[in-house]
């Protein structure tokens, strides 16, 4: 049958392979209403910090926490239920110093903007570095997930073909 | 190093598919690759049994409390020949600029 193949039939099961490596791939990532979540959630922590009651934070930093972890978990052990990538071969060392990387920028920004603020005596310092951070988190986040895919599709197509 | 070797049972399109999904995972839960697809539960069904039948794929069965799960996975020997699959595609896609590659270093004109 090989011999029978014409160049531009054997292109398009090669188009239709990358295409459906690609889809498997995207649905494996975290979408982006996930990071619209957790740039919310890390706002109303830092706006609840900031309101110096002990009810609002007493009610909201639970919440709040618990809505990341979950989602995160969600993201995480929820899609590996489904599938399971090939994390340790398709992300390789760059991908997860991307993810490290990312987290550590996200989480020093925010901080270092946080005692910056107070520092200045803004009045409202925590919610306003969680604005920036969660807006950081925002504009990261789809660009880490671009990244992500990239390296995982590099890796696939080098190592597996 | 990857030898190329079209393979006749991966090549049609739904079996191409699902191999292809299954590369970029360790394992996929049954309703994941049929999602994935747009395939019923007979289809998928169906041409799981043929893959693993030729020794392709591992279709592990288990219990997610009471619901009944199955997960599908490359097997070594799938892997392979999907490589090989990929690579013997590559080599037709490149013959026609060989081919012309070759007519142009043996300085021979073509008619």
């Amino acid at each position: 049958m090989s011999g029978q193949l014409k160049p531009e039939q054997a292109s398009s099961a090669l188009a239709e392979i990358s295409r459906r490596q690609e889809q498997a791939i995207d649905a494996m990532l975290m979408p982006t209403w996930y990071w619209w979540s957790v740039a919310a959630a890390c706002v109303a922590i830092g706006a609840a910090a900031d309101s110096n009651d002990t009810v609002v934070r007493a009610a909201v930093f639970p919440i709040a926490i618990g809505l990341i972890v979950a989602l995160t978990a969600a993201m995480i052990f929820g899609r590996y239920r489904r599938a399971r990538v090939r994390s340790n071969e398709l992300l390789g060392g760059s991908g997860a110093l991307a993810i490290v990387g990312t987290a550590w920028l996200v989480v020093g920004v925010t901080i270092g903007t946080g005692f910056g603020l107070r520092a200045a005596g803004t009045p409202v310092p925590a919610t306003l570095a969680t604005i920036v951070g969660g807006g950081m988190l925002l504009a990261v986040g789809p660009v880490l997930r671009r990244i992500l895919r990239r390296v995982m599709l590099a890796n696939l197509n080098g190592a597996g073909r | 190093m990857v030898t190329a070797r079209f393979d006749e049972l991966i090549h049609p399109p739904t079996r191409l598919a699902i191999i292809s999904v299954l590369a970029t995972t360790e394992w996929a839960d049954f309703r994941f690759i049929r999602d994935e697809l747009g395939l019923s539960d007979s289809a998928l069904s169906k041409q799981l049994a043929i893959l693993e039948a030729a020794g392709y794929i591992d279709i592990r069965k288990s219990f997610a409390g009471k619901r009944p799960r199955t997960s599908a996975r490359l097997s070594r020997a799938g892997r392979t020949a999907f490589e090989g699959h990929v690579a013997a595609l590559q080599q037709i896609v490149a013959r026609p600029a060989t081919l012309a590659q070759t007519v142009r270093s043996s300085g021979t004109r073509q008619p």
